[in-house]
């Protein structure tokens, strides 16, 4: 009973309780802070982020495009690795 | 630009009191108070014209308030973990352990049942901890809450019912631990 009473207590120890004031120069920071600070417009992110995927798809999209020619490229392999093997007079 | 500023200005006169005072009862330390007071201005400064008329003005200021004051928060939470041995936090507590609060606004006989009250408010969970101070604190009704916090009304009773049973479990635990102790 007693406990009840001192919760009951606690829990109720709000009531009455009054508004608190800030202080009077908390205009003035706040007009300083907002000075000095820059906000990005979300037009411009999002301006960015599409740059950023347009040019993610024309790359992936031109590596993807190009066909592999295995001849070329095989045979510039056996030129490159002919012509290192046979520089024994250097 | 100067209808701006003065559009700004009215509506800081018409809600710091309230910025400030559930800022206040959220971390219960007048400097973060202030701290957060003055974010969440410069938001609505930057942001005002982006809003869009689907809530009040007064509910998205409340948002804008408790986010920042979560936000802060989590901030000193992470502050205060050491490396990689620190432990990450689950709850509010480890930063809001301060049982030596004396809210300016309670009176002087209550203020020790306040302290209390507060410290036990901590250990609730994030959504409780709102709903119970904007009903509480704030007087605000079920509805009012159930549009700043973006759930039904039955949630928020819900979420009342289950604050209030907590800190009352919480309350008698703390009790019988310090009876046994004496």
């Amino acid at each position: 009973m007693e406990h009840n009473n001192r919760i009951e207590n606690i829990l109720n120890s709000t009531i009455g309780m009054t508004q608190v004031i800030p202080s009077e120069d908390l205009f003035l920071k706040i007009q300083q802070r907002i000075l000095y600070s820059t906000v990005v417009p979300i037009k411009t992110v999002w301006l960015v982020a599409a740059s950023i995927t347009i040019l993610i798809i024309i790359n992936l999209s031109i590596s993807a495009s190009r066909p592999i020619d295995k001849t070329s490229s095989s045979a510039a392999y056996l030129e490159l690795t002919i012509n290192k093997s046979n520089q024994l007079y250097q | 630009m100067i209808a701006k500023q003065l559009h700004f200005e009215k509506i800081y006169h018409e809600y710091k009191t309230l910025v400030f005072n559930l800022a206040l009862n959220y971390l219960q330390n007048l400097e973060d108070a202030e701290e957060i007071t003055q974010d969440v201005f410069v938001k609505v400064y930057h942001f005002l014209q982006n809003f869009n008329q689907k809530s009040s003005l007064k509910t998205w200021i409340y948002r804008i308030t408790i986010n920042q004051c979560l936000d802060c928060i989590k901030h000193k939470n992470s502050q205060k973990r050491f490396f990689i041995f620190g432990k990450k936090s689950q709850n509010e507590q480890e930063y809001l352990n301060t049982p030596s609060f004396e809210h300016p606004g309670i009176l002087m006989e209550k203020q020790e049942d306040a302290q209390i009250l507060f410290e036990v408010i901590n250990t609730l969970t994030e959504n409780q901890k709102t709903a119970f101070l904007l009903s509480k604190l704030d007087g605000m009704s079920n509805p009012e809450i159930a549009d700043i916090m973006q759930l039904s009304i039955s949630s928020v009773e819900s979420l009342l019912f289950r604050a209030k049973n907590t800190l009352k479990e919480k309350l008698a635990t703390k009790f019988e631990i310090n009876r046994k102790k004496k």
